[in-house]
């Protein structure tokens, strides 16, 4: 006794006292403490993968963000120098001096290839973002009103068998042209009709919980049906939608980049643009840099922000908390 | 299921009329009219009051209202009797102002006023631009009436119209007998080869059945589709002619003439159509036809728009399912090896890359290994073929293992497996005989899609690689306004999703017998 004593620096009687026995403590259920977002991260920081994927995301926001902020783009300040454009990076170096910004080369009009990418990364990911928010909003909530109500429900399946075979592209292009091609123009194109397909989803994955049996004891001890959808089927729905997003937001950076392609996009300089507009440069020996760097840079973004809410939306999964 | 299957159908339909009907709204009423010209090179050249006539009377052509002029209100006139010519070389000419008109100008103006007004048309009248003391270029005075078609009465026309049969009664003043004649021997052939063929007169199309040597060798003209006559991309010609239409350079046969005479030539005689007037007009067709059945197309060496199309789609498409299937069938195997994670991989590449950045990448290895990149026409070699369909097969194989995997891993942990587990078969058996038959179920839905959706082409991987399909049709009408080929398109593409969507769910129920559409009641 006297080790424990020393060891600990107690008496006896502070290390060793008695206990009763306490009728109203034995009614407490203890349980491991549970934190739903603590055990989230916990899961998700498992995974050292996820620590990479995480900090190569920081460096493109940083990149997207913050470069452009400390170091304008100017597109035309080396318009009317001819020995400027369409430099390799190695000659842009050389001509211009070692800077970050030369370290791809030069563009048609003697523009920064890094600067012009990053600069257009800006636009493209924050029109993913924005369309992906209201998107997921609008989607969400009236697929879950979509999945409980059964008058609503008829309504609009067929609104969405009709409208889901009006071409998407036809859609953006009418608008497009109704207004001017800017970014609010492509924020309202591709929000007016995208919600349709996530309210979809939504409402399936509502339609399979909602008749689950837990769900069904719920109604019956007389929980109200919005008490039912916040706090029953809410915090399952959670990793789905997490999921959801993770495929959507590179989505629409891919979308973007397919109608400024074909013609359709905004008058922005966004990397769908720079895309289409560098095609040219693809085969012209020398030039490639100007479009394989927009387009390795769009496959890295999206590659990120994919796998990035890939494993959230895996994390978020109470399921895998055990 | 007969019932049910044509209440499906039935609400296709409905649905069909809705969607071309908002495509109607968005490109008729809500589009900027004035932005067709925008690309018309004539536009620029008219002056003054005939810049006003020319935008009303391209504005008619489109379909987006009805012009009438007053001078072909007189001439309708004349036609019915009610105006001589003389009279009516008086009424047409038009004073500077109105107030300068002549007596019978300003009767018959008067009359056009009141008769277009009181059906509810706008009538306007431009008064003559002068320069100095005489009328400008172009400024010539002008009167005349439109109305712009209400949204229904577009969508009731569109509709009577896409579909002409054509009768002995088609063709308005026919000169000779009007009658159908059948003959064993087509003329076309010399009248010796033994070819059945029905032949009209007083038809719009001189032939309305016969045999020849091109897919799908027997045709009929009895029942002619008109989806929508373009303006700009295909001018005058339907969109399903558009689709449909042999391409390249031309493919000489020989064929025998009406007169008789017999040559090589690319003209089909079998499309042979009404053209009033056309035998006087032009001295080629003296010794060849006998009669105004003139209006010939010709023969292409190439596929049409939508064969090529097809042929890339329909051979991706049979390859993603030969690969795509087998290797999500391994992926569940092999779950959480590394096969599956190179899959997975595979996978996300293919889902978080944007296509257009794929299909680059495969066009410059592609290029590097020394395969065309570019699609030429009227070359023999299939090579050029390669490319377009690995570029259209390679993200369909990976939506397909991702969805074989994910249906055969849910079907793994079901109860039936580990019964039949329990009851001692192995696990190659399970799999074969059990799992990846239920697995199958919700992939067989999409087989009917992804056949008729090769038909529409892909809109990137043609562009890139300069396929002359059908993909691009769509994007070229809308960057051109031709609205005509926008309502064709959007209505055909409808169709065929509507309809693969049904025949799916038949294929599906065929598959699964506890798929039933007779009880509808859970």
């Amino acid at each position: 006794m006297n080790d424990l004593e020393k060891k600990y620096n107690m008496s006896e009687k502070e290390l060793f006292s008695r206990i009763d026995h306490d009728s109203l403590e034995s009614e407490v259920i203890t349980a491991p403490r549970y934190s739903y977002w603590q055990s989230v991260f916990k899961v998700f920081f498992r995974k050292k993968i996820n620590i990479v994927i995480l900090s190569l995301l920081l460096f493109i926001i940083l990149f997207t963000y913050i470069y452009p902020a400390i170091f304008p783009y100017d597109a035309d300040s080396n318009l009317l120098n001819g020995a400027l454009k369409h430099l390799s990076p190695s000659k842009a170096i050389e001509a211009n001096g070692f800077a970050l910004k030369w370290i791809l080369g030069s563009g048609a009009s003697g523009q920064s290839t890094f600067d012009q990418m990053w600069n257009g990364a800006r636009i493209s990911i924050s029109l993913a973002f924005v369309c992906a928010a209201i998107n997921m909003s609008v989607g969400v909530v009236l697929g879950a009103v979509w999945g409980f109500s059964k008058k609503f429900d008829m309504i609009m399946t067929e609104v969405y068998n009709i409208i889901g075979n009006i071409p998407y592209i036809l859609m953006i292009s009418v608008l497009v042209m109704l207004f001017t091609a800017s970014f609010g123009t492509m924020v309202f194109a591709l929000t007016i009709t995208g919600w349709l397909g996530i309210a979809y989803f939504i409402r399936t994955q509502v339609i399979i919980i909602r008749d689950r049996e837990y769900n069904l004891a719920s109604r019956c001890l007389g929980t109200s049906i919005f008490t039912i959808a916040i706090k029953n089927i809410l915090p399952f729905m959670t990793s789905v939608i997490v999921t959801l997003a993770a495929t959507e937001i590179p989505s629409y950076i891919s979308y973007e980049v397919f109608l400024s392609y074909i013609g359709m996009g905004m008058k922005d300089m966004s990397l769908g643009k720079i895309i289409f507009s560098a095609e040219a440069s693809m085969l012209t020996p020398g030039w490639q840099f100007e479009f394989w760097s927009p387009v390795i840079l769009t496959s890295i973004i999206t590659i990120v922000l994919y796998v990035v809410g890939q494993n959230l939306g895996d994390a978020s999964d109470p399921r895998t908390h055990m | 299921m007969i019932k049910y299957l044509f209440k499906r159908l039935l609400h296709g339909l409905v649905s069909l009329v809705a969607v071309v009907m908002i495509v109607m709204i968005l490109v008729y009423s809500l589009m900027d009219r004035t932005l067709i010209f925008s690309t018309d090179p004539l536009y620029s050249k008219q002056l003054n009051n005939n810049k006003t006539v020319y935008m009303y009377s391209r504005w008619e052509q489109y379909g987006y209202l009805d012009f009438v002029s007053y001078a072909d209100y007189l001439n309708i006139l004349v036609k019915n009797g009610e105006l001589t010519e003389d009279v009516k070389a008086l009424a047409v000419k038009l004073g500077r102002t109105s107030d300068k008109d002549s007596a019978e100008t300003k009767q018959y103006s008067q009359m056009f006023t009141e008769y277009y007004e009181s059906m509810g048309y706008k009538v306007k009248r431009l008064d003559a631009v002068m320069l100095v003391n005489k009328v400008a270029n172009g400024g010539q005075p002008q009167l005349f009436a439109y109305k712009d078609y209400s949204v229904l009465s577009r969508l009731a026309s569109y509709f009577t119209g896409l579909f002409k049969i054509d009768n002995i009664h088609a063709v308005e003043d026919y000169p000779g007998e009007r009658r159908l004649t059948f003959t064993l021997y087509d003329p076309v052939y010399g009248g010796e080869k033994l070819s059945p063929a029905i032949i009209g007169s007083g038809t719009n199309h001189r032939y309305l059945f016969y045999v020849d040597g091109e897919f799908p060798y027997i045709h009929q003209n009895f029942l002619t589709i008109s989806l929508g006559t373009s303006f700009v991309v295909n001018k005058g010609i339907d969109v399903f002619d558009t689709m449909t239409n042999t391409q390249g350079s031309y493919r000489l046969e020989e064929q025998t003439f009406p007169s008789g005479l017999t040559e090589m030539t690319a003209d089909n005689l079998h499309s042979a159509k009404y053209a009033a007037g056309s035998l006087d007009k032009s001295a080629v067709f003296a010794g060849r036809f006998v009669d105004d059945y003139t209006d010939v197309t010709t023969f292409k060496q190439n596929m049409s728009k939508v064969g090529y199309s097809f042929v890339i789609g329909i051979i991706a498409t049979i390859m993603a399912y030969l690969l795509g299937l087998p290797l999500g069938i391994i992926m569940a195997k092999n779950k959480d090896k590394l096969i599956d994670k190179l899959g997975t991989l595979y996978i996300i590449f293919i889902i978080a890359v944007p296509s257009l950045a794929y299909i680059f990448m495969f066009k410059a290895i592609g290029g590097a290994f020394g395969l065309p990149t570019t699609f030429v026409m009227d070359t023999a070699s299939k090579a050029m073929f390669v490319l377009p369909i690995i570029s259209l097969a390679l993200p369909s194989i990976a939506n397909l293992m991702k969805w074989m995997r994910r249906y055969m891993i849910d079907q793994m942990n079901s109860d039936y497996v580990k019964f039949a587990r329990s009851g001692g078969l192995t696990e190659s058996e399970i799999f074969s005989q059990h799992i990846s038959k239920n697995a199958m179920i919700p992939i067989v839905h999409g087989i009917p899609g992804s056949i008729l959706g090769a038909i529409t082409g892909a809109i990137i991987t043609e562009r890139v690689y300069v396929v002359p399909g059908a993909g691009n049709l769509l994007t070229k009408a809308i960057n051109a306004y031709d609205n005509g080929v926008i309502i064709g398109l959007v209505m055909f593409y409808a169709l065929l999703s509507i309809v693969s969507i049904i025949l799916g769910d038949i294929l599906m129920s065929l598959v699964d017998p506890r798929i039933s559409f007779e009880t509808k009641d859970r």
